[in-house]
């Protein structure tokens, strides 16, 4: 079973420019003593077309970590919009926190992510140039999107015969209904997404 | 009550059998109710179990991609009204850890706890979490939010295969779990993972188990087509039996098998009769195989009993003659129907066919009897639901309880709780003192949380900073630093520890400050530092391994010996000395590893020579006076140097003190043996048979003591000076007083007609020496009496059959530390002794406890250990009333009362050991007035106590 389990997610600064750093509060709970350390990712989603526009903003090692409660906040920079393409400043995309235990990703939580001009002006005529100043981020911070993965917590290299070991498809689509415009991926499945424990 | 049908087959008339009747859903006197809205998505559920409280059930089986446990509202099941009403949660919890299917749930018979075992070989043991978890799961799409949270404490590894039963001890004492892999794994339950015993001898998958209701037995019955049972005193096998069962296939998944509440019938799943499927009854006496339930037309897949015993009910003068009381029994089996049985019936109740689509997995009574739970592989859950009529009347605990005497000469349960509400409260006082235990014992029970949703307060705040403010800051303060390879690391913000998480009233003072430093901080936490000496003899291996090493510091590695005295953790030793011997003349500068086994230290007494000792260091963990208060003293070294430098043809030997940065040393004129030191005192025996004594600042306090041999052991404690000879003498001064407290007392009395030695000594705080020998007895001087007090004996038949197990609380783990658990080894109660469960007769084993009990009190009191005293005065008083000893207990009180009235001729003494007397008998009198047999006596002396206090 899991031995780490995410409680809860706070995405903080929210919204706020789209330079401004990311930051969530990461709460979860340990069941015994990790002799490694855990490995969390962000992942910004720079266009829903293709996975060679993703971004890892940052990753942290995070440790040590006994049995027990414990949080953090993850910091990363805002992603360098040189990388990404111009049509898709603007609108929703995806930002991923990943986590793994030697090397194998145990959990993937994905936000979609609104960047839209606030002046009303600039959001009637968008520069054909994306301006990032002018541009708020907006992270949907009320339906985090979480995957979980069996992975194997001992240190035995033994195979896991699970194929759900494996990273999920990059491009499952996932669209929800709730948002407008194009939907980027999740990289999950709905049926996938755990709704319990 | 079941209607002959058309359908009628007869099973072989020996004892039990029955017509196999259809009776559809009949209501009438019983009712079926289905509790439809336990449907775990169609997905099988193989197990359910109600919680001994009754207010909720557990359910297990296979979830999306893993094993599923969930918790569900019993109240909705009960009444259709709370169905209905949508504020009345019906799932509690959720829990979804188990990597495959779970097989069984089972809860513990205190209700703190749920174990669950699975395909994935994993048994869980899962606790009610201790403060407010998330409202809702993280990310869950669905609504369900978990109303309780419950976490998984545990997680029990050792088995091979996937787990098919588990089943708590009565007690709680063991929890055993069996598996496909053809084992039974005992564990101990009150120190999870420790395994006491795995059971092998069955050579198919193990598929169903059940303990004794008297606890001497555990029954398994497995593929191999055989039903074993296990004595839990030496868990050797008692019985195999065979006959039953050999006709029988591996056809079911489960076979779990049952015993009747009075212990007398052991009654197995699938066996085969003629052809034919049956339960097999087996008799408690002699394991005789005469009976069976017969009827069903699949193999049996469970069988349950009711918890409870019954007696007829008593019709106005329609009985003629007293009815004997009987046990009820449910059967279900793979043909989808479900049988009950009563003991006195020759015929099944009731039988209930078509009750689901698919096999009957497990059976579930409510704790009075009335209700039943079944759980099916097609995914349902059934309540039945019967009457007084049709069952009996239930025998209340005390009526049951009379019924174990009567059979086993021994009362199983001592629930005061189910007998209090027979008992009329005479006064308001207990009326008064009844319901404020109820209501500390469940404060939150009206909105459905336990007990422990009150530690939120404790979790939410952390150095006496709030959560909230925690979090304002956390990106501020949390601490990051570069891996070598200049990669971020972020070192989390602990704001629960899981420390020992597994039994209660420990862990939660050590959540509450714990922080980013949390492993560090534990240390700290732990009990007060002590004087600790360590002695250690040079030995030829030691120097080898010094002479490797240049360090002149080491880390203490653990000192948690339990022989040692006081030790702690965290101790550094720092050691250095020239030493002669073989070796004359080369200078050798060692290091000594501390952590020796204690034996070094040991004295050869008389017979042998005193060995040429080098030297030896010690040191020392200097600590505050108080006892209760945290450590912050450093650490001190005591160093010795021999040979220092050559004067005029002798040499000089050198002891050096020092202690965050202060620093003292003394010069002596011959080789210095032992060093000791405490808080006050540092004592020095040398070569020349002198000992001298300093004061902790290097001040000499007597003129060299010229002693009659040579020293052997060697201990300071706070103003005490301890000092064994070679010859076998022992010394105790009181240095400030400057009087001795014990005069080169000699150890013939306790040493003559053994070829025992000495293995360890010690000197407690209070002065009292305490010698242990090699064959395990353990003695003090008793300088009053001036007598050899035994206090300690590991081979006593008296400790290893006592049984006082539900006398002590969870608290009291911590007031038992101190020179009397250092001598009997800490973890005297609970495994050892538990084994012995009914291995001997109860009266004998009453006797036996209570005379331990009562040398416990004696040994407290002559080692002068107050905490101790009132530890083991607590738990003799639950013994006594638990047990029922009104006389002794009397005696207690008296004692613990005094005359309430002053006259001179009294020689009570109002104190003991520094407690007052009086104080100790606010707290027995609690004790006694949760057995309302005793209100008198509660009343008594609630009333003197009151009296004396207003004077």
């Amino acid at each position: 079973m899991a031995k780490v389990q995410v409680l809860n997610v706070a995405v903080l600064d929210n919204p706020s420019p789209f330079r401004n750093p990311f930051q969530f509060e990461i709460t979860f709970e340990c069941m015994e003593d990790l002799p490694e350390d855990l490995e969390w990712k962000i992942i910004y989603v720079g266009s829903a077309e293709s996975e060679e526009y993703d971004q890892v903003l940052d990753s942290v090692l995070v440790g040590p970590v006994p049995a027990g409660r414990h949080m953090f906040v993850f910091q990363a920079d805002a992603p360098n919009t040189g990388l990404i393409p111009e049509s898709d400043a603007v609108g929703v995309t995806v930002v991923l926190i990943t986590c793994t235990y030697r090397g194998q990703e145990f959990i993937r939580i994905g936000y979609y992510v609104n960047n839209e001009y606030t002046d009303p002006e600039l959001r009637e005529n968008p520069p054909v140039k994306p301006d990032y100043t002018q541009l708020q981020r907006n992270i949907l911070a009320s339906n985090p999107r979480v995957t979980r993965f069996h992975i194997n917590w001992e240190a035995t290299m033994d195979k896991m015969e699970d194929s759900e070991n494996v990273d999920p498809a990059p491009n499952a689509m996932l669209p929800p209904t709730s948002m407008p415009g194009k939907a980027p991926p999740l990289g999950l499945m709905p049926d996938n997404s755990m709704d319990c424990l | 009550a079941g209607n002959a049908s058309p359908r009628e087959r007869r099973g072989r008339l020996r004892g039990f059998n029955w017509r196999f009747c259809y009776v559809e859903r009949r209501i009438g006197c019983f009712q079926t109710v289905f509790v439809s809205w336990v449907f775990v998505s169609g997905k099988p559920i193989f197990s359910v179990d109600i919680h001994p409280d009754g207010t909720k059930f557990a359910t297990g089986g296979q979830g999306e991609d893993s094993g599923k446990v969930v918790i569900w509202n019993m109240a909705p099941v009960l009444r259709e009204e709370d169905e209905r009403n949508e504020n009345i949660p019906k799932l509690l919890c959720q829990m979804d850890n188990h990597l495959a299917c779970v097989n069984c749930v089972r809860w513990s018979n205190n209700g703190l706890y749920l174990a669950s075992g699975g395909d994935d070989k994993l048994v869980m043991v899962w606790k009610r979490a201790a403060f407010i978890g998330p409202s809702a799961v993280f990310g869950s799409s669905s609504k369900l939010a978990n109303v309780e949270q419950w976490r998984c404490v545990m997680i029990l590894r050792n088995h091979t295969g996937d787990v098919m039963d588990v089943a708590w001890s009565p007690h709680d004492v063991w929890l055993a779990s069996c598996s496909v892999d053809n084992t039974i794994v005992i564990w101990n339950a009150r120190k999870f993972p420790e395994i006491v015993m795995t059971l092998k001898g069955h050579t198919g998958l193990v598929k169903g188990l059940t303990w004794d209701p008297v606890g001497k037995y555990i029954a398994s019955q497995a593929d191999d087509r055989s039903l074993k049972v296990w004595r839990t005193m030496d868990w050797q096998l008692e019985t195999n039996i065979t006959k039953p069962f050999s006709e029988c296939g591996g056809t079911t998944h489960v076979l779990r098998l049952s015993w009747s509440p009075d212990g007398q019938y052991l009654v197995s799943a699938h066996a085969m009769n003629n052809s034919g499927p049956t339960a097999q009854i087996i008799e408690r006496d002699g394991w005789k195989t005469n009976m069976d339930f017969v009827g069903h037309r699949k193999a049996v897949t469970v069988v349950k009993f009711n918890p409870k015993i019954f007696k007829k009910k008593q019709k106005n003068g329609s009985t003629p003659k007293p009815s004997c009381p009987y046990c009820c029994c449910a059967v279900g089996s793979k043909d989808r129907s479900l049988s009950v049985w009563l003991t006195s019936l020759k015929r099944p109740l009731v039988v209930i066919h078509d009750l689901f689509d698919k096999s009957i997995m497990d059976i579930t009574w409510t704790l009075n009897g009335l209700g039943l739970l079944v759980c099916s592989m097609d995914g349902t859950v059934a309540f039945l639901d019967f009457s007084q009529d049709e069952l009996g009347d239930p025998l209340n605990e005390e009526e049951k309880n009379a019924i174990h005497q009567n059979i086993y000469g021994k009362s199983l349960a001592i629930t005061m709780e189910s007998q209090l509400s027979s008992t009329i409260i005479e006064n308001p006082e207990m009326l008064k003192y009844q319901q404020e235990r109820q209501v500390n014992q469940n404060p939150n029970e009206a909105q459905g949380i336990g007990p422990e949703s009150q530690t939120p307060k404790l979790t939410n705040v952390l150095n006496g900073e709030s959560l909230e403010d925690i979090r304002k800051n956390l990106l501020k303060k949390q601490v990051e630093t570069r891996t070598a390879d200049g990669r971020r690391r972020i070192t989390p913000l602990c704001i629960w520890l899981n420390v020992s998480y597994f039994y209660p009233g420990t862990s939660h003072q050590h959540c509450s400050t714990a922080s980013q430093s949390c492993r560090g901080r534990l240390h700290r936490l732990s009990s007060p530092l002590r004087s600790l000496r360590i002695p250690v003899h040079a030995t030829a291996a030691v120097n080898s391994i010094g002479m490797k090493s240049n360090l002149l510091s080491v880390k203490e590695p653990k000192g948690k010996d339990e022989t040692s005295s006081d030790s702690e953790d965290k101790i550094m030793v720092k050691s250095m000395a020239k030493r002669k011997g073989e070796m004359e003349g080369a200078e050798v500068v060692e290091k000594r590893k501390k952590g020796r086994p204690r034996k070094d230290a040991k004295m050869m007494p008389i017979s042998q020579p005193f060995p040429q000792v080098t030297f030896l260091l010690s040191k020392d963990a200097w600590t505050s006076k108080s006892m209760d208060g945290v450590s912050t003293d450093g650490v001190t070294y005591l160093e010795v140097e021999n040979e220092v430098s050559v004067v005029s043809g002798s040499r000089l030997s050198q002891l050096k003190w020092s202690r965050e940065g202060r620093e003292w040393d003394a010069l002596l004129p011959s080789r210095i043996i032992i060093a000791a030191g405490s808080n006050d005192v540092v004592a020095v025996a040398c070569e020349d048979r002198t000992l001298s004594v300093f004061t902790a600042c290097g001040r000499r306090l007597i003129p060299s003591i010229i002693l009659p041999a040579p020293m052997s052991a060697l201990h300071c404690s706070r103003h005490f000076v301890m000092a064994l000879t070679a010859s076998a003498t022992l010394s105790v001064w009181d240095v400030q007083k400057q009087t001795a407290l014990v005069k080169n007392e000699s150890l013939n009395p306790i040493l003559s007609g053994t070829d025992a030695t000495v293995s360890q000594s010690f000197l407690t705080q209070q002065g009292v020496a305490v010698v242990s020998l090699s064959n395990g007895k353990t003695y003090c001087f008793n300088s009053s009496l001036e007598t050899w007090n035994l206090i300690a004996d590991k081979q006593d038949s008296l400790v290893q059959c006592t049984d006082f197990r539900n006398c002590v609380s969870a608290q009291d783990a911590l007031g038992s530390m101190g020179p009397l658990a250092l001598t009997q080894g800490r973890n005297l109660s609970a495994g050892r002794l538990a084994s012995r469960l009914s291995s001997t007769p109860h009266h004998l084993q009453q006797g036996m406890t209570l005379a331990f009990l009562e040398k416990q009190l004696s040994s407290a009191l002559v080692l002068l250990s107050a905490s101790e005293y009132r530890h083991w005065l607590l738990i003799y008083a639950r013994f006594l009333v638990n047990e029922g000893y009104e006389l002794r207990l009397r005696e207690l009180c008296q004692d613990l009362l005094g005359p309430v009235h002053k006259s001179s001729s009294s020689s009570w003494e109002p104190t003991v050991l520094g407690l007052r007397k009086r104080d100790l008998l606010t707290e027995v009198l609690p004790v006694i007035g949760q057995n309302l047999r005793f209100q008198r006596l509660f009343t008594e002396y609630q009333d003197q106590l009151e009296l004396l206090r207003l004077k």
